[in-house]
């Protein structure tokens, strides 16, 4: 392509986009609209999947003493279990603490246990481990290292939970795809019609320019251009009015599961870069699926 | 330069605009092709730029059979054919600069070459001092002589004018046809369609007339 032509392709499209400000002012509304709703559920993607990460990352693992450790003993399992990445001690449960525990449980039917000769609850460690700092063999590891201490009786912690969140996780993806190209698909029905009108208003300027010579490229990519600018600015709009959005949720919304506050996150910057290519060429689609009927004769 | 053998052109299934036209029109001549409303004379133009094409028989423009020209050939043959149209076609957002400028920029001119020669022409017309006026902002004999600079500006094979002085006080309709007369002396083939007598009384030009479709 000559550079000539396409500084006047540039130069054109900038012009239109001047000259008929008011539709194109509402075929980038409408087009953020549409953006909007596809930003949207992405951003809500992100933060769905943000959370099960989070959740799935630490893994609670409950070690079972045989008989209330005395100080001495409790330190040495403390220092194994340290002795793994990624591990942190929340708290020592005595026996004690184990049935008071169980007492808040159970509430008004707390009366039940007073008929207990003895404890017979264990005594137990909390621990928490990052999944990010080793695979998913190191809670094997950690517990059939731990089970080896004497005084330790058993070690739990909830597999199911990883497989559970791998599973969701990948049912997420399978969703986020399907949804995702769905409301890509309504977006880009919406981009393309609301360019037909822009283009349908200059038909007479389609038909001037090839009767005087014009090729179907010439007249053509002007208006790609156009669509390319109408999709991008689209986009840009979605995107400012989807983190206004994001900021009056984030300072008014404090999102509770159990005693955990589910922090919110924005789109990535890499998302962010990829919606608006994602604009620019649903706009640019738009323009040539629009102009695909002015070109037929 | 124009040939049309035995050419029929029909709009839907009974409307015939042209009826067996046969046409011959050689480089360098000036032609006008007459008759009343509706003759048919217009239809005879878009056949031969090919913004219509024949229902049936041959329509030949320096040397390309129009039945089989591709989308590209028929744009590169476009630009050797200036074109005046009866209602002026010009961009009412463009200048009238960019409106000229325009049939240049669709050849690929460079830009200081389009300026120098887009300034001539309009010098040539006497719109100089239009450049910047928007069409709507102009009289309909200003309009008229934008829609042939634009016509001109490529130094066409063929001017085809439909109706060039249709809209014209005898005043700009002499100016117009002078020229015409002026580009037809520098080489150009010249068609111009009109149903005005007048403009016809005194010419020695050779006249093909048109009534309801046909030559007669």
């Amino acid at each position: 392509m000559k550079i000539t032509f396409l500084r006047y392709s540039i130069r054109q499209a900038m012009a239109n986009i001047f000259n008929n400000r008011l539709v194109h002012l509402i075929g980038v509304g409408t087009m953020a609209i549409a953006f909007l709703i596809f930003d949207a559920f992405i951003l809500s993607f992100v933060n769905l999947s943000y959370w099960t990460e989070e959740r799935g990352r630490l893994l609670s693992m409950s070690v079972y003493f045989k008989e209330e450790p005395d100080r001495i003993v409790l330190e040495d399992v403390q220092r194994e279990l340290l002795g793994f990445p990624g591990v942190t001690i929340k708290r020592f449960i005595s026996k004690d603490d184990a049935m008071e525990d169980l007492r808040r449980q159970l509430g008004d039917e707390a009366g039940l246990l007073d008929g207990l000769k003895e404890n017979p609850l264990p005594a137990s460690l909390e621990i928490t481990f990052s999944r990010d700092k080793g695979g998913d063999s190191i809670p094997h590891q950690l517990k059939r290292r731990l089970e080896r201490i004497d005084i330790v009786d058993e070690v739990q912690y909830s597999q199911e939970w990883i497989e559970r969140f791998q599973a969701i996780m990948e049912a997420l993806k399978i969703v986020g795809i399907v949804v995702g190209g769905l409301l890509f698909l309504a977006a880009l029905f919406i981009i393309t019609n609301t360019i037909k009108l822009t283009i349908y208003s200059r038909k007479d300027e389609i038909e001037i320019l090839k009767l005087v010579g014009a090729t179907n490229r010439f007249v053509k990519i002007p208006f790609l251009i156009e669509g390319s600018i109408q999709g991008f600015l689209g986009g840009s709009l979605a995107l400012i009015l989807l983190f206004v959005a994001y900021m009056i949720v984030v300072a008014r919304v404090d999102l509770r599961i159990g005693f955990a506050s589910l922090d919110f996150v924005f789109l990535p910057t890499q998302y962010i870069a990829l919606l608006l290519v994602m604009s620019s060429i649903a706009g640019l689609i738009g323009s040539t699926i629009s102009l695909g009927r002015f070109f037929r004769i | 330069m124009i040939q049309l053998f035995h050419v029929y052109k029909t709009f839907g299934s009974k409307n015939s605009a042209l009826i067996d036209v046969s046409l011959r029109v050689s480089k360098g001549e000036f032609v006008f092709i007459t008759g009343p409303s509706g003759a048919g004379k217009t239809t005879l133009l878009k056949i031969i730029f090919c913004a219509e094409k024949a229902t049936s028989g041959q329509a030949l423009v320096d040397g390309r059979n129009l039945n089989r020209i591709s989308e590209r050939e028929l744009a590169l043959l476009r630009r050797r054919i200036g074109v005046v149209f009866q209602d002026f076609k010009l961009l009412p957002r463009r200048t009238v600069f960019e409106n000229v400028a325009l049939a240049l920029e669709i050849a690929g001119l460079p830009l200081s070459l389009i300026r120098k020669k887009v300034h001539q022409t309009l010098r040539y017309l006497g719109l100089a001092n239009k450049e910047g006026y928007y069409p709507p902002q102009l009289s309909g004999g200003e309009q008229q002589r934008v829609a042939l600079a634009r016509a001109i500006i490529n130094n066409p094979l063929i001017l085809l004018a439909d109706e060039p002085t249709g809209n014209l006080d005898p005043d700009l309709t002499m100016e117009i046809m002078a020229l015409l007369r002026e580009i037809h002396v520098k080489g150009t083939t010249v068609v111009v369609a009109t149903h005005s007598q007048e403009l016809l009384r005194d010419t020695r030009r050779r006249i093909v007339s048109l009534s309801k479709g046909r030559i007669v």
